[in-house]
């Protein structure tokens, strides 16, 4: 009874994948009877075992052009906007567990300050959580909402979803990204989100170009590095000297959404993954 | 004894229960022969509602910078257009397109030009409200400031307990937006020549609109296809609909790089999908109070009832130079209804007196709908 691969994982790796055993029990069709009734009294020896040392993590996060740092009150090229979505935000140790530092979290890292007078005056730059102690050695999220969430009524939203600045109420769905940079002359912002969606306010059934980013950084030293988000990069492909200023939002339409998404590591026309991102990086 | 008192309370339940029902008790006050609209679950209509959400309507401090209010783009005695070819926001941003008649619009299927994920007002409202790309009323990032005052002024404080008086804290964005959605929807027209006409007063209609209203429910100029039914539109629901009708059409208006293409920041139903044959389409607005609603189209590109009638005896626009130069004629996206007529000096005038005879002035002088303020 004990040999069944759940159970023989549980025995393993209590702690971890305790909310997966819990899961599973309630999944009628998944075990037995006397398999269930084993799961339960693993669970609770879990329990107990959960009680190993925790360790308290903070990520921080930084804006940087072209590896330097970058605030809305710079001089020439200033940032103008940078507000995400990081969704399942996941530390990997060297054994190649995962685990869940947070489900959702809103980053601010513009002031309302300068050239980002259309901001807010609050700021998160970190994302923290406990994880188990081990030796973590990678970091991965998702730049945007789960579907579920991102399409739920916004009015009735709970934090961080419940910023109306962030939410796309034409769309249906949230803003995953806004950034922005300017200059004396030009300037060219981006609003990230899913498009081409089917169904209803409310009742949305599919979307077509979903959208979301997968950052992946196998290297990441948690506890000394930051996550910077490079503009240099996620703007490489617009002109920022033409006097033109320019947008990209998401909308199919939109030539100026080809290389920033590229940069994101999504073909634009076809609204699908094709490439690691270039934008996030492991930074000092 | 003992019987009377629980019939007397079984009557107070019932008399409760009826009371509660908020939707049963708000007047439409339609005529008989129009259906009701459909309003969502959680915002039944109730009078409270609508007299809270009037005064919202007309208030410019749901604006950022205070200098507009729903009513400064919805002006009653343009059947609550604003005449302008395209809408200018609070901070003086032009929107990309035109400011639509609020007019009936409890019976729209869809809400604003091309977007068929829009089906209620409520959710709608918040693009106007805190939208910033274009900024219209410019209220994002201030969005406190809506609660605020509905707490804060003593008026709106009275007004909002008894709409909401269920609800512990009633002082929300949430139900401001409710309570505006309410006031949009009781805007109804059913009272024009035309309607009278229908009701068997045959004199309401002068001899030229009743030949105008032959040509324009005729096969030969197929206007009814698109906007047809009792508001005029495709895109019409109600509360008994059996089938609710959602319809987006290219009329032609541009084709500028001979494959069809709209300008950049009007591509229609496209911009939503991301599907080439989408390229154009928008909704057919209700025609309505038509007269009163110019410039036309969605972005105003059309500035009278002659020059409309003369895009559609073309089968499609022209535009000879500029960077929307093109034959929106031979779009390939183009409405198989827009196939272009023939009509004689005599029938145009007549169509536009039919056009004319859509007119309600009830509706746009109904203090109902007026602003309070000015009381």
């Amino acid at each position: 009874m004990l040999k069944t691969p759940a159970l023989a994982t549980l025995q393993t790796k209590f702690c971890c994948l305790r909310g997966a055993g819990i899961i599973s029990f309630f999944d009628p069709g998944s075990h037995s009877v006397f398999e269930r009734i084993a799961l339960l009294i693993v669970l609770s020896m879990a329990g107990a075992s959960c009680s190993e040392p925790m360790r308290d993590i903070e990520i921080p996060f930084q804006v940087t052009w072209g590896g330097e740092p970058m605030s809305c009150d710079d001089a020439g090229l200033a940032l103008t906007d940078l507000r995400f979505y990081a969704s399942n935000l996941e530390l990997l140790t060297a054994d190649g567990d995962v685990h869940v530092l947070q489900q959702l979290a809103l980053i601010d890292l513009e002031n309302g300050q300068g050239a980002c007078q259309n901001g807010t005056t609050e700021v998160k730059q970190k994302v923290s959580g406990s994880v188990p102690v081990a030796d973590y050695e990678g970091l991965r999220f998702t730049l945007g909402v789960p579907f579920d969430l991102n399409h739920a009524d916004p009015l009735a939203a709970q934090p961080p979803l419940d910023d109306p600045a962030m939410h796309w109420h034409w769309r249906s769905g949230y803003k995953f990204l806004r950034a922005g940079v300017r200059s004396e002359n030009d300037g060219f912002w981006i609003h990230v989100g899913s498009a081409g969606c089917q169904g209803t306010v409310g009742n949305i059934t599919d979307c077509r170009f979903p959208n979301r980013v997968a950052v992946e950084l196998d290297e990441f030293d948690v506890g000394k590095q930051s996550v910077a988000i490079d503009l240099e990069a996620l703007f490489k492909g617009i002109n920022l000297a033409d006097g033109e200023r320019s947008d990209c939002s998401s909308g199919p339409p939109e030539d100026t959404c080809i290389a920033p998404f590229r940069a994101l590591g999504i073909d634009f026309a076809a609204g699908e993954r094709v490439d690691a991102q270039q934008v996030f990086s492991a930074a000092p | 004894m003992r019987h009377i008192a629980i019939i007397l309370a079984a009557f107070g339940v019932l008399a409760a229960a009826w009371w509660l029902s908020a939707d049963s008790e708000y007047d439409w006050q339609l005529h008989p022969a129009l259906p009701l609209p459909k309003v969502p679950d959680d915002n039944p209509m109730t009078t409270e509602k609508v007299e809270l959400g009037r005064w919202l309507f007309y208030d410019t401090r749901l604006s950022g910078n205070e200098t507009m209010s729903c009513a400064s783009c919805h002006i009653q005695s343009l059947a609550f257009t604003d005449g302008r070819a395209r809408a200018v926001g609070s901070t003086g941003e032009i929107h990309p397109r035109a400011s639509m008649s609020l007019v009936n619009v409890a019976y729209a299927s869809r809400l604003t030009w091309a977007n068929p994920l829009l089906e209620h007002l409520e959710d709608q409202a918040l693009t106007p409200l805190l939208g910033d790309n274009p900024v219209e009323m410019g209220l994002g990032g201030h969005e406190e400031r809506f609660a605020e005052l509905l707490h804060n002024d003593v008026k709106y404080r009275e007004l909002t307990k008894r709409a909401f008086s269920g609800d512990s804290d009633p002082y929300s964005l949430l139900n401001g937006v409710r309570a505006i959605s309410a006031f949009i929807r009781s805007i109804i027209s059913y009272d024009s020549p035309y309607d009278h006409y229908l009701r068997g007063d045959v004199d309401a209609l002068g001899k030229s609109a009743q030949r105008g209203m032959d040509l324009f429910f005729s096969e030969r100029l197929e206007c009814f296809h698109c906007h047809g039914g009792f508001n005029f539109t495709d895109s019409t629901t109600h509360r008994d609909a059996r089938i609710e009708g959602v319809g987006f059409h290219n009329n032609g208006l541009y084709n500028v790089d001979g494959e069809g293409s709209y300008p950049r920041d009007n591509t229609g139903l496209f911009d939503m999908t991301g599907e080439r044959r989408d390229m154009g389409r928008f909704k057919a607005p209700s025609l309505r109070n038509v007269a009163l609603t110019a410039p036309y189209m969605h972005d105003g590109s059309i500035a009278t009832l002659t020059d409309v009638i003369a895009h559609y005896e073309r089968g499609g626009r022209i535009v000879e130079e500029g960077p929307y130069a093109g034959d929106g004629r031979l779009s390939p996206y183009k409405s198989e209804f827009v196939t272009g007529f023939e009509l004689t000096d005599e029938e145009r005038s007549d169509l536009i007196a039919f056009l004319q005879s859509l007119t309600d002035t009830s509706v746009t002088t109904d203090e109902r709908f007026s602003n309070p303020f000015a009381d």
